[in-house]
Protein backbone atom coordinates (compact mmCIF):
# COMPACT_ATOMS: atom_id res chain seq x y z
CA UNK A 1 0.00 0.00 0.00
CA UNK A 2 2.48 2.27 0.92
CA UNK A 3 4.64 1.29 -1.95
CA UNK A 4 2.01 1.93 -4.40
CA UNK A 5 1.49 5.92 -2.82
CA UNK A 6 5.30 6.36 -3.44
CA UNK A 7 5.27 4.86 -6.59
CA UNK A 8 1.83 7.61 -7.24
CA UNK A 9 3.31 10.18 -5.82
CA UNK A 10 6.85 9.80 -7.94
CA UNK A 11 4.64 9.67 -11.13
CA UNK A 12 2.73 12.61 -10.13
CA UNK A 13 6.01 14.17 -9.59
CA UNK A 14 7.31 13.34 -12.96
CA UNK A 15 4.42 14.93 -14.48
CA UNK A 16 3.87 18.53 -12.57
CA UNK A 17 8.26 18.50 -13.25
CA UNK A 18 8.13 17.98 -17.34
CA UNK A 19 4.53 20.24 -17.85
CA UNK A 20 6.46 22.88 -15.80
CA UNK A 21 9.36 22.78 -18.59
CA UNK A 22 6.92 22.07 -21.51
CA UNK A 23 7.90 24.47 -24.33
CA UNK A 24 6.69 24.60 -28.49
CA UNK A 25 8.36 21.46 -29.61
CA UNK A 26 8.63 21.71 -33.99
CA UNK A 27 6.93 19.22 -35.33
CA UNK A 28 9.13 16.16 -37.37
CA UNK A 29 7.75 16.59 -40.69
CA UNK A 30 8.44 13.89 -43.36
CA UNK A 31 9.24 16.27 -45.88
CA UNK A 32 12.06 17.16 -43.96
CA UNK A 33 13.21 14.33 -44.05
CA UNK A 34 12.69 13.88 -47.87
CA UNK A 35 14.95 17.28 -48.48
CA UNK A 36 17.81 16.24 -46.24
CA UNK A 37 18.46 12.71 -48.03
CA UNK A 38 17.95 14.28 -51.19
CA UNK A 39 20.68 17.32 -50.38
CA UNK A 40 22.83 14.86 -49.45
CA UNK A 41 22.63 12.46 -53.11
CA UNK A 42 23.01 16.15 -54.56
CA UNK A 43 26.00 16.55 -51.96
CA UNK A 44 27.32 12.75 -53.17
CA UNK A 45 26.70 13.25 -56.80
CA UNK A 46 28.60 16.79 -56.88
CA UNK A 47 31.30 15.31 -55.08
CA UNK A 48 31.75 11.81 -57.36
CA UNK A 49 32.00 14.46 -60.11
CA UNK A 50 34.16 16.61 -58.91
CA UNK A 51 36.35 13.47 -58.01
CA UNK A 52 35.94 11.34 -61.59
CA UNK A 53 34.31 13.43 -63.82
CA UNK A 54 31.09 13.61 -65.44
CA UNK A 55 30.60 10.89 -68.27
CA UNK A 56 29.17 12.91 -70.96
CA UNK A 57 28.44 9.60 -72.83
CA UNK A 58 25.47 9.66 -71.14
CA UNK A 59 24.14 12.53 -72.44
CA UNK A 60 25.57 12.05 -75.78
CA UNK A 61 23.51 8.76 -76.40
CA UNK A 62 26.40 6.26 -76.38
CA UNK A 63 24.93 4.92 -72.37
CA UNK A 64 23.77 1.38 -73.30
CA UNK A 65 20.45 0.00 -72.34
CA UNK A 66 21.76 -1.87 -69.48
CA UNK A 67 23.38 1.53 -68.05
CA UNK A 68 20.75 3.05 -67.88
CA UNK A 69 17.85 0.21 -66.60
CA UNK A 70 20.16 0.09 -63.68
CA UNK A 71 20.62 3.32 -62.82
CA UNK A 72 17.05 3.78 -63.46
CA UNK A 73 15.86 1.17 -61.11
CA UNK A 74 18.82 2.21 -59.10
CA UNK A 75 16.77 5.63 -58.41
CA UNK A 76 13.43 3.99 -57.81
CA UNK A 77 15.33 1.26 -55.13
CA UNK A 78 17.01 4.72 -53.84
CA UNK A 79 13.29 6.74 -53.77
CA UNK A 80 11.26 3.60 -52.00
CA UNK A 81 13.86 2.90 -49.60
CA UNK A 82 14.21 6.57 -48.68
CA UNK A 83 10.62 6.97 -48.42
CA UNK A 84 10.23 4.07 -45.48
CA UNK A 85 13.39 5.52 -43.80
CA UNK A 86 11.70 8.83 -43.35
CA UNK A 87 8.56 7.06 -42.49
CA UNK A 88 9.99 4.91 -40.10
CA UNK A 89 11.27 8.40 -37.86
CA UNK A 90 7.46 8.22 -36.70
CA UNK A 91 6.27 5.61 -34.31
CA UNK A 92 3.54 3.83 -36.21
CA UNK A 93 2.13 0.31 -35.95
CA UNK A 94 0.24 -1.79 -38.00
CA UNK A 95 0.54 -2.34 -41.71
CA UNK A 96 3.80 -1.41 -43.71
CA UNK A 97 4.63 -0.06 -46.95
CA UNK A 98 6.70 -2.95 -49.11
CA UNK A 99 7.33 -0.63 -51.83
CA UNK A 100 11.28 -1.02 -50.80
CA UNK A 101 11.18 -4.67 -50.88
CA UNK A 102 9.14 -5.15 -54.09
CA UNK A 103 11.40 -2.93 -55.64
CA UNK A 104 14.86 -4.30 -54.51
CA UNK A 105 13.55 -7.83 -56.14
CA UNK A 106 13.16 -5.79 -59.08
CA UNK A 107 16.65 -4.63 -58.98
CA UNK A 108 17.60 -7.92 -58.31
CA UNK A 109 16.84 -9.53 -61.84
CA UNK A 110 19.85 -7.08 -63.20
CA UNK A 111 22.98 -9.22 -61.54
CA UNK A 112 20.97 -12.42 -62.33
CA UNK A 113 20.48 -11.43 -65.92
CA UNK A 114 24.33 -10.55 -65.79
CA UNK A 115 25.49 -13.67 -64.31
CA UNK A 116 23.53 -15.62 -66.79
CA UNK A 117 24.14 -13.93 -69.96
CA UNK A 118 28.09 -14.35 -68.57
CA UNK A 119 27.76 -17.95 -68.43
CA UNK A 120 25.49 -18.36 -71.38
CA UNK A 121 28.48 -16.25 -73.30
CA UNK A 122 31.13 -18.69 -72.32
CA UNK A 123 33.29 -19.44 -69.37
CA UNK A 124 35.86 -17.01 -70.17
CA UNK A 125 33.53 -14.58 -69.89
CA UNK A 126 32.31 -15.24 -66.20
CA UNK A 127 35.62 -15.35 -65.49
CA UNK A 128 36.20 -11.51 -67.12
CA UNK A 129 33.26 -10.15 -65.33
CA UNK A 130 34.01 -11.04 -62.10
CA UNK A 131 37.94 -9.83 -62.54
CA UNK A 132 36.51 -6.51 -63.99
CA UNK A 133 39.44 -4.01 -63.15
CA UNK A 134 36.86 -1.12 -62.73
CA UNK A 135 35.01 -3.49 -60.12
CA UNK A 136 37.07 -1.72 -56.79
CA UNK A 137 37.10 1.39 -58.23
CA UNK A 138 33.15 1.43 -58.64
CA UNK A 139 32.28 -0.07 -55.72
CA UNK A 140 34.56 1.83 -53.05
CA UNK A 141 33.92 5.12 -54.95
CA UNK A 142 30.19 4.39 -54.41
CA UNK A 143 30.39 2.72 -51.08
CA UNK A 144 32.07 6.37 -50.17
CA UNK A 145 29.47 7.90 -51.75
CA UNK A 146 26.81 5.83 -49.64
CA UNK A 147 28.19 7.08 -46.44
CA UNK A 148 27.57 10.31 -47.25
CA UNK A 149 23.43 9.63 -47.98
CA UNK A 150 23.72 7.39 -44.49
CA UNK A 151 25.04 9.83 -42.42
CA UNK A 152 21.90 12.19 -43.82
CA UNK A 153 19.14 9.39 -43.23
CA UNK A 154 20.95 7.98 -39.65
CA UNK A 155 20.57 12.57 -38.63
CA UNK A 156 16.99 12.28 -39.60
CA UNK A 157 15.76 9.20 -37.69
CA UNK A 158 17.85 10.34 -34.34
CA UNK A 159 15.79 13.71 -34.62
CA UNK A 160 13.02 11.17 -34.77
CA UNK A 161 11.72 8.25 -32.88
CA UNK A 162 11.97 4.77 -34.82
CA UNK A 163 10.33 2.21 -33.39
CA UNK A 164 11.44 -0.59 -35.61
CA UNK A 165 15.23 -0.53 -35.38
CA UNK A 166 16.39 -3.67 -37.25
CA UNK A 167 14.07 -2.48 -40.62
CA UNK A 168 15.35 1.36 -40.09
CA UNK A 169 19.09 0.00 -40.12
CA UNK A 170 18.10 -2.20 -43.44
CA UNK A 171 16.13 0.80 -45.32
CA UNK A 172 19.08 3.38 -44.33
CA UNK A 173 21.73 0.72 -45.70
CA UNK A 174 19.65 0.44 -48.98
CA UNK A 175 18.51 3.77 -49.58
CA UNK A 176 22.27 5.05 -48.33
CA UNK A 177 23.72 1.98 -51.16
CA UNK A 178 21.81 2.74 -54.07
CA UNK A 179 21.45 6.85 -54.08
CA UNK A 180 25.25 6.79 -53.24
CA UNK A 181 25.81 3.98 -56.57
CA UNK A 182 23.84 6.17 -58.60
CA UNK A 183 25.75 9.69 -57.28
CA UNK A 184 29.34 7.80 -58.08
CA UNK A 185 27.25 6.31 -61.13
CA UNK A 186 26.77 8.76 -63.62
CA UNK A 187 30.94 9.33 -63.66
CA UNK A 188 31.32 5.90 -64.82
CA UNK A 189 32.11 4.91 -68.37
CA UNK A 190 31.54 1.33 -68.65
CA UNK A 191 28.14 0.37 -69.23
CA UNK A 192 28.16 -2.78 -70.27
CA UNK A 193 25.76 -5.47 -68.59
CA UNK A 194 28.42 -7.40 -67.07
CA UNK A 195 30.06 -4.42 -65.34
CA UNK A 196 27.10 -2.70 -64.38
CA UNK A 197 24.88 -5.82 -63.37
CA UNK A 198 27.31 -6.89 -60.25
CA UNK A 199 29.68 -4.05 -59.70
CA UNK A 200 27.16 -0.95 -59.86
CA UNK A 201 24.80 -3.32 -57.66
CA UNK A 202 27.22 -4.99 -55.12
CA UNK A 203 27.71 -2.00 -53.16
CA UNK A 204 23.73 -2.13 -52.92
CA UNK A 205 24.00 -5.13 -50.92
CA UNK A 206 27.36 -4.50 -48.90
CA UNK A 207 25.22 -0.91 -48.02
CA UNK A 208 22.61 -2.95 -47.15
CA UNK A 209 24.16 -5.56 -44.37
CA UNK A 210 26.33 -2.81 -43.09
CA UNK A 211 23.10 -0.67 -42.51
CA UNK A 212 21.82 -3.50 -40.93
CA UNK A 213 24.26 -3.84 -38.10
CA UNK A 214 25.71 -0.33 -37.93
CA UNK A 215 22.56 1.60 -37.86
CA UNK A 216 20.99 -0.08 -34.86
CA UNK A 217 23.02 1.31 -32.23
CA UNK A 218 23.30 4.58 -33.51
CA UNK A 219 19.90 5.57 -33.54
CA UNK A 220 18.19 3.33 -30.66
CA UNK A 221 16.54 5.63 -28.43
CA UNK B 1 -12.50 6.96 -17.34
CA UNK B 2 -9.70 6.95 -19.41
CA UNK B 3 -9.78 9.90 -22.46
CA UNK B 4 -10.66 8.67 -25.40
CA UNK B 5 -8.63 9.68 -29.26
CA UNK B 6 -10.20 12.87 -29.67
CA UNK B 7 -9.44 14.26 -26.58
CA UNK B 8 -6.18 13.21 -26.58
CA UNK B 9 -5.62 14.71 -30.06
CA UNK B 10 -6.95 17.67 -29.06
CA UNK B 11 -4.58 17.81 -25.65
CA UNK B 12 -1.52 16.88 -27.69
CA UNK B 13 -2.03 19.57 -30.20
CA UNK B 14 -1.94 21.72 -27.52
CA UNK B 15 1.00 20.39 -25.65
CA UNK B 16 3.41 20.54 -28.68
CA UNK B 17 2.17 24.26 -28.68
CA UNK B 18 3.67 24.36 -25.21
CA UNK B 19 0.44 24.51 -23.14
CA UNK B 20 1.82 23.85 -20.06
CA UNK B 21 -2.17 22.74 -18.31
CA UNK B 22 -2.86 20.46 -21.61
CA UNK B 23 0.56 19.20 -21.26
CA UNK B 24 0.12 18.20 -17.28
CA UNK B 25 -4.06 16.73 -18.55
CA UNK B 26 -2.46 14.88 -21.17
CA UNK B 27 0.57 13.07 -19.29
CA UNK B 28 -1.98 12.16 -16.68
CA UNK B 29 -4.54 10.33 -19.27
CA UNK B 30 -1.26 9.08 -20.93
CA UNK B 31 -0.35 7.48 -17.28
CA UNK B 32 -3.38 5.57 -17.10
CA UNK B 33 -3.61 4.51 -20.37
CA UNK B 34 -0.23 3.15 -20.58
CA UNK B 35 -0.76 1.68 -17.02
CA UNK B 36 -3.70 -0.26 -18.83
CA UNK B 37 -1.23 -0.99 -21.77
CA UNK B 38 1.19 -2.87 -19.28
CA UNK B 39 -1.01 -4.83 -17.60
CA UNK B 40 -0.94 -7.68 -18.88
CA UNK B 41 2.16 -7.36 -20.10
CA UNK B 42 4.47 -7.21 -16.95
CA UNK B 43 4.45 -7.90 -13.23
CA UNK B 44 2.43 -5.22 -11.23
CA UNK B 45 5.47 -4.13 -8.98
CA UNK B 46 7.01 -3.45 -12.23
CA UNK B 47 4.68 -1.38 -14.19
CA UNK B 48 5.16 2.34 -12.56
CA UNK B 49 8.67 2.04 -13.63
CA UNK B 50 7.89 1.20 -17.21
CA UNK B 51 4.97 4.07 -17.14
CA UNK B 52 7.12 6.77 -16.15
CA UNK B 53 10.25 5.67 -18.68
CA UNK B 54 6.91 5.57 -21.20
CA UNK B 55 5.89 9.05 -20.22
CA UNK B 56 9.66 10.50 -20.44
CA UNK B 57 9.92 8.87 -23.92
CA UNK B 58 6.56 10.24 -24.66
CA UNK B 59 7.77 13.92 -23.48
CA UNK B 60 10.71 13.51 -25.46
CA UNK B 61 9.50 12.50 -29.03
CA UNK B 62 6.15 14.35 -28.79
CA UNK B 63 8.01 16.42 -31.82
CA UNK B 64 7.42 12.90 -34.00
CA UNK B 65 3.29 12.75 -33.84
CA UNK B 66 1.85 14.05 -36.72
CA UNK B 67 -1.51 15.61 -35.98
CA UNK B 68 -3.20 14.61 -39.10
CA UNK B 69 -2.72 11.08 -37.86
CA UNK B 70 -4.23 8.92 -34.65
CA UNK B 71 -2.51 9.86 -31.49
CA UNK B 72 -2.85 5.49 -29.99
CA UNK B 73 -1.44 3.92 -32.31
CA UNK B 74 1.46 6.84 -31.72
CA UNK B 75 1.37 6.10 -28.52
CA UNK B 76 0.88 2.31 -28.52
CA UNK B 77 4.12 2.03 -30.79
CA UNK B 78 6.37 3.75 -28.31
CA UNK B 79 4.95 2.09 -25.19
CA UNK B 80 5.31 -1.41 -27.41
CA UNK B 81 8.90 0.02 -27.93
CA UNK B 82 9.65 0.51 -24.47
CA UNK B 83 8.40 -2.57 -23.68
CA UNK B 84 10.50 -4.76 -26.36
CA UNK B 85 13.98 -2.27 -25.03
CA UNK B 86 12.51 -3.82 -21.17
CA UNK B 87 12.49 -7.82 -22.71
CA UNK B 88 15.91 -7.28 -23.79
CA UNK B 89 17.32 -6.10 -21.15
CA UNK B 90 15.62 -8.87 -19.48
CA UNK B 91 16.86 -11.64 -22.38
CA UNK B 92 20.38 -9.78 -21.60
CA UNK B 93 20.38 -10.37 -17.87
CA UNK B 94 18.97 -14.03 -18.16
CA UNK B 95 21.57 -14.91 -20.73
CA UNK B 96 24.64 -13.61 -18.28
CA UNK B 97 23.66 -16.00 -15.44
CA UNK B 98 22.87 -18.90 -17.17
CA UNK B 99 26.60 -18.45 -17.97
CA UNK B 100 28.11 -17.46 -14.49
CA UNK B 101 25.72 -20.06 -12.76
CA UNK B 102 23.94 -23.46 -12.76
CA UNK B 103 21.37 -22.49 -9.94
CA UNK B 104 18.02 -20.36 -10.75
CA UNK B 105 17.35 -17.53 -8.42
CA UNK B 106 13.96 -16.23 -8.19
CA UNK B 107 14.28 -12.79 -10.41
CA UNK B 108 11.80 -10.69 -10.90
CA UNK B 109 12.63 -9.96 -14.54
CA UNK B 110 12.14 -13.65 -15.01
CA UNK B 111 8.56 -13.34 -14.35
CA UNK B 112 8.04 -11.02 -17.06
CA UNK B 113 9.18 -13.46 -20.05
CA UNK B 114 6.61 -16.04 -17.97
CA UNK B 115 3.63 -13.47 -19.00
CA UNK B 116 4.07 -12.34 -22.30
CA UNK B 117 1.59 -14.60 -23.82
CA UNK B 118 3.26 -17.45 -23.16
CA UNK B 119 1.41 -20.02 -24.73
CA UNK B 120 0.71 -18.15 -28.22
CA UNK B 121 4.98 -17.57 -28.16
CA UNK B 122 5.66 -21.35 -27.02
CA UNK B 123 4.07 -22.58 -29.71
CA UNK B 124 6.62 -21.30 -32.00
CA UNK B 125 8.91 -22.49 -30.49
CA UNK B 126 10.49 -26.07 -31.18
CA UNK B 127 9.26 -28.68 -28.23
CA UNK B 128 12.43 -29.06 -26.60
CA UNK B 129 13.25 -25.26 -26.19
CA UNK B 130 9.82 -24.54 -24.20
CA UNK B 131 9.72 -27.35 -22.52
CA UNK B 132 12.87 -26.03 -20.59
CA UNK B 133 11.85 -22.64 -20.83
CA UNK B 134 8.85 -23.49 -18.71
CA UNK B 135 10.85 -25.64 -16.19
CA UNK B 136 13.74 -23.44 -15.54
CA UNK B 137 12.29 -20.21 -15.96
CA UNK B 138 8.78 -20.28 -14.99
CA UNK B 139 8.80 -24.05 -12.49
CA UNK B 140 11.64 -22.41 -10.94
CA UNK B 141 14.13 -26.03 -11.51
CA UNK B 142 17.49 -26.00 -11.44
CA UNK B 143 19.00 -26.68 -14.94
CA UNK B 144 20.71 -29.91 -13.67
CA UNK B 145 16.75 -31.32 -12.36
CA UNK B 146 15.81 -29.91 -15.67
CA UNK B 147 18.47 -31.92 -17.10
CA UNK B 148 17.17 -34.82 -15.61
CA UNK B 149 13.53 -34.56 -15.99
CA UNK B 150 14.08 -34.18 -19.64
CA UNK B 151 17.13 -36.28 -20.55
CA UNK B 152 18.97 -33.66 -22.28
CA UNK B 153 22.39 -32.69 -20.87
CA UNK B 154 23.01 -29.53 -18.72
CA UNK B 155 24.56 -27.91 -21.51
CA UNK B 156 22.08 -29.01 -23.94
CA UNK B 157 19.37 -27.44 -21.55
CA UNK B 158 21.20 -24.21 -21.44
CA UNK B 159 22.00 -23.47 -24.91
CA UNK B 160 17.63 -24.17 -25.48
CA UNK B 161 17.17 -21.87 -22.88
CA UNK B 162 19.45 -19.02 -24.63
CA UNK B 163 18.04 -19.87 -28.23
CA UNK B 164 14.29 -20.12 -26.78
CA UNK B 165 14.32 -16.61 -25.33
CA UNK B 166 16.53 -14.64 -27.91
CA UNK B 167 13.38 -16.47 -30.24
CA UNK B 168 11.03 -15.12 -28.09
CA UNK B 169 12.40 -11.49 -27.86
CA UNK B 170 12.54 -11.69 -31.44
CA UNK B 171 9.16 -12.69 -31.85
CA UNK B 172 7.73 -10.18 -29.64
CA UNK B 173 9.75 -7.18 -31.71
CA UNK B 174 8.43 -8.55 -34.64
CA UNK B 175 4.94 -8.85 -34.10
CA UNK B 176 2.56 -5.61 -35.20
Amino acid sequence: MNNTSNNARSRADLIAAMAEDLTPVRRVKPVEGMLLIAAATVLATVGSIAIHDFWWGLLSGDASGYFLITHGLLLVVGLASAAGVVFSAQPRVGTRGNAPAWSVAMLAIVPVAAIISMISAGGEHLHKGMNDPAAWLCTSSSLIAAVVVAGASILWLRRGAPVSIERSGWLTGIAAGSLGTLAYGITCPVDSLSHVGLWHIAPVVIAAVIGRFAVPPLIRW
Amino acid sequence: MVADEPTFARLMVSTQDGDKAAGNVLLTEVGVWLERYFLRRVPPHQIDDLVQEVLISFYTKRGTWDPSRPFLPWLAAIARYRWVDHLRKVYKHDSQELMEDDAVEDSEEEVVLARVSLDRLFGQLPEKQAEVIEMVKIGGLSVREAAEKTGQSESLVKVNIHRGLKKMASLVEKAD
